[in-house]
């Protein structure tokens, strides 16, 4: 079944939160790498949100969408937000390399996101190598997938033997079954994948390397893991070097975002309450008539210039 | 044009540009990290009291440490082996080359008198070479600095680096850095694959070293050798065998232990998963250091005449040869120390030796595939035991095996997609399942199912 049909994509908090960090993040290095007449490629299924900020936020005209379902394919056609947005029929492993012939596409950057909603198997893995080999200098590519640890292998003692098939020489010997097990399995996966990323372009010497620059791990449903970063053009890895290592880089959450659900009355008065100089506390929020959990109440602290607003209609 | 009565002279005098280049040129990055460590394991032996290597079961290198860092800034490698002394940094470690009146140090591995400046030009342009020895009874500490762009400049001979004094090291031994990184090696250690990768192949090429005590750490991290086993039963025993060689007067001693380290696979199928593969083959040790690993090649007689090309029907097979002299000179090693050089006079003596053997494993494997399970069954009592508990002076035994009338076989092959082949091999019971016996294990599934037991 397509995940469109699973999943209404706009009511997840965490995920939104998740966009906004990459958008927040790719608009930053607009300011300091030469991102002019960049092209946007996804999975924009039939929602397109991904590319809606893309359009809005940074000021993205040409797009893509890659669309392997027949009816699908149909339907997002039929729901391409902006005239400038080109639907291809067909799966990304061979849609990809389409795009890397395409003489439209050449000596401009591409910001590529590939939000799978499967875990990191061959074909991911497969897709991560073509787009860091092939994309134009100042790329930035990105790739989100399921991290949840049975995904890797039913039992703990399996998941460092398959992510040494999926991923390869980057995969420690040593590499425990501990380490791939709950919340452990998506920090593992984070940064091997980063490792794998920064691997296939100093094996290829691109000339300006790749830089991580983004690392999230979010949680509606299953825990998620968002990997990726700069493929800068000679000369400007310092550049985008020195962004991502600001010490108020927004592109790397230390903790997992975990959005609570609000309703639209709560979020509006936690809202009220920031920002501010001392830190929420649980009696605050009971002060104000209702009660949270600590977790989500730092999560809201953290993110809630990025919280979404849904609003549901009754009809 | 030469006049007549004067003979002129054409200058050949080579630039110290033409040989920094040439020198750096055929090797790898890896290779010159290891060149390096060659250096220290040397200066650890040379410690412990300079003997033949070969397997070395009672030598102790525990006290002797090497630690190397590398980031994409900077490189460093430290030891506390010894270090070398003035003397020697005046009169030879800093020559391009030996000269054939030198001496050498018993059982090294250092050879060609270049593995250092190699190194250190390859890797990048501002080097530091500090070093910390006892020399004559006093403890005397020195550094030798370089900036090639400065060094280059000036091709006048004579070429030599300035000797500064220096602050001592903590312990004796030697400490390399280099600050500013060649684009390739700065590429290489961005890698974290290539970190990695280098962290096998030390953990490998130093085993003999690092089971002995040798502790060898790559950004802090220590290194582990690599564990060789064979697999000994009342049928099956490896074979250890020694011999004495001689070239130009100097002598070689070399030893072979040979045997199954794993048994062989039930079909010769290539499959992709197979990770094993990778430790089978010939190893061929030149004074404790592995220069050649897993051969599968033409290199270790694979392929040559009277002896076939690899096919992964002959995994399980493990075959070591160490050669050791006191020169070092006289052993088949090339100056990559990556291979063997196979115009040796030595290494070919030892060809007929290592196919003999190879060739019982090859009948095995192929008397193996009609009795399949009487040869598992066999194999399976077979305990790995380490190479170091071999008993000298044994030939290789394996089991003779009988073949059996079997039924009739049919092949079937299909394919379906790969993510589909995971799901059913975890459901199946592991996802990490080779792809045949996914398809074994769904047959004898449907079997139960729709035609019931025997």
């Amino acid at each position: 079944m397509p995940s469109f049909d699973a999943i209404n994509y706009s009511l997840r908090p965490s995920k939104s939160i998740q966009r906004k960090i990459v958008f927040g993040g790719v608009r930053i290095f607009q300011n300091h790498l030469h991102l002019e007449r960049m092209t946007y490629i996804g999975f924009g299924s039939i929602w397109f949100t991904d590319f809606t900020l893309a359009h809005k936020l940074l000021g993205v005209n040409d797009m893509i969408s890659i669309e392997g379902d027949d009816i699908g394919y149909q339907r997002a056609v039929f729901n391409a937000p902006y005239a400038t947005v080109r639907v291809e029929h067909g799966y990304s492993n061979d849609i990809l390399p389409n795009l890397y012939r395409d003489p439209s596409l050449a000596g401009r950057p591409w910001m590529v996101w590939l939000d799978y909603d499967y875990e990191l198997n061959e074909s991911v893995r497969d897709d991560i190598r073509s787009l860091i080999e092939n994309v134009p200098a100042n790329s930035i590519v990105l790739i989100t997938f399921n991290g949840i640890d049975r995904k890797y292998g039913q039992r703990p003692a399996d998941r460092p033997a398959r992510l040494k098939a999926l991923l390869g020489s980057v995969v420690p010997d040593g590499l425990t079954p501990d380490a791939c097990k709950d919340e452990s399995m998506q920090a593992t996966l984070a940064n091997l994948s980063l490792d794998f990323m920064k691997s296939i372009a100093a094996d290829l010497a691109r000339p300006g390397g790749f830089v991580p620059a983004f690392r999230i791990i979010y949680k509606d449903g299953a825990p998620m893991v968002t990997v990726g970063g700069v493929l800068p053009a000679k000369g400007a890895a310092r550049i985008a070097n020195d962004v991502v290592n600001e010490p108020n880089w927004p592109g790397r959450p230390t903790k997992r975002v975990t959005a609570p659900h609000l309703t639209m009355r709560e979020a509006a008065t936690l809202q009220a309450k920031l920002p501010s100089a001392i830190k929420l506390s649980r009696s605050v929020v009971q002060d104000l008539g209702f009660d949270l959990e600590d977790e989500q109440i730092e999560a809201f602290e953290t993110y809630y210039r990025e919280y979404p607003a849904f609003a549901q209609i009754v009809m | 044009m030469a006049t007549e009565g004067t003979t002129q002279k054409a200058i050949a005098n080579p630039t110290k540009e033409f040989f920094v280049t040439m020198i750096t040129r055929d090797i790898t990055l890896e290779d010159c990290i290891l060149d390096l460590i060659d250096n220290s394991v040397d200066g650890a032996w040379r410690g412990a009291g300079s003997r033949p290597i070969g397997l070395a079961e009672e030598a102790d290198l525990s006290k002797y440490s090497i630690s190397i860092n590398i980031s994409p800034e900077s490189f460093r490698i430290l030891d506390n082996c010894g270090g070398m002394t003035l003397n020697d940094a005046v009169k030879h470690a800093f020559s391009f080359g030996r000269r054939s009146t030198e001496e050498y140090d018993d059982y090294s591995i250092g050879v060609y008198g270049i593995g250092m400046k190699r190194a250190v030009f390859k890797l990048g342009t501002d080097i530091k070479i500090r070093s910390t020895a006892v020399d004559d009874g006093n403890r005397l500490a020195f550094a030798v600095p370089i900036n090639v762009a400065t060094w280059l400049a000036n091709d006048e001979p004579p070429w030599d680096f300035d000797i500064v004094e220096d602050e001592p090291l903590a312990e004796d031994g030697v400490e390399i850095t280099v600050n500013t990184l060649n684009g390739g090696a700065k590429r290489s250690f961005e890698s974290p694959a290539f970190v990695q990768n280098l962290r096998r192949t030390i953990a490998r090429d130093y085993t003999l070293h690092l089971n002995r005590g040798l502790k060898i750490s790559l950004n802090d991290e220590p290194i582990t050798g690599v564990l060789i086993e064979l697999r000994q039963s009342d049928e099956f025993t490896p074979m250890r065998d020694e011999y004495e060689d001689e070239l130009d007067d100097e002598k070689v001693s070399v030893e072979l232990i040979v045997g199954m380290a794993a048994p062989p696979p039930d079909n010769s199928d290539p499959d992709e998963q197979d990770d094993g593969d990778k430790r089978f083959g010939w190893y061929v040790a030149c004074n404790g250091r592995i220069v050649l690993a897993a051969d599968k090649t033409i290199l270790s007689g694979w392929g040559t005449d009277g002896w076939p090309l690899w096919h992964r029907q002959y995994s399980g097979f493990l075959g070591i040869v160490l050669f050791t002299a006191a020169n070092a000179t006289a052993l088949p090693l090339t100056t990559t120390k990556r291979s063997v050089d196979t115009s040796s006079e030595i290494y070919r003596h030892a060809r007929p030796r290592m196919r003999e053997v190879t060739r019982k494993w090859i009948d095995y494997t192929n008397a193996r595939k009609q009795s399949l399970e009487d040869a598992k069954q066999r194999e399976a009592k077979a305990a790995p035991v380490s190479i170091y508990a071999v008993n000298k002076q044994t030939p290789v035994k394996l089991p003779v095996l009988t073949p059996k009338q079997t039924e009739k076989v049919g092949n079937i092959a299909y394919a379906v997609p790969l993510s589909r082949l995971r799901e059913l091999g975890k459901a199946l019971g592991s996802i990490n399942m080779p792809y045949r016996e996914v398809g074994i294990k769904s047959f004898d599934y449907t079997y139960d199912q729709l035609v019931g037991g025997e």
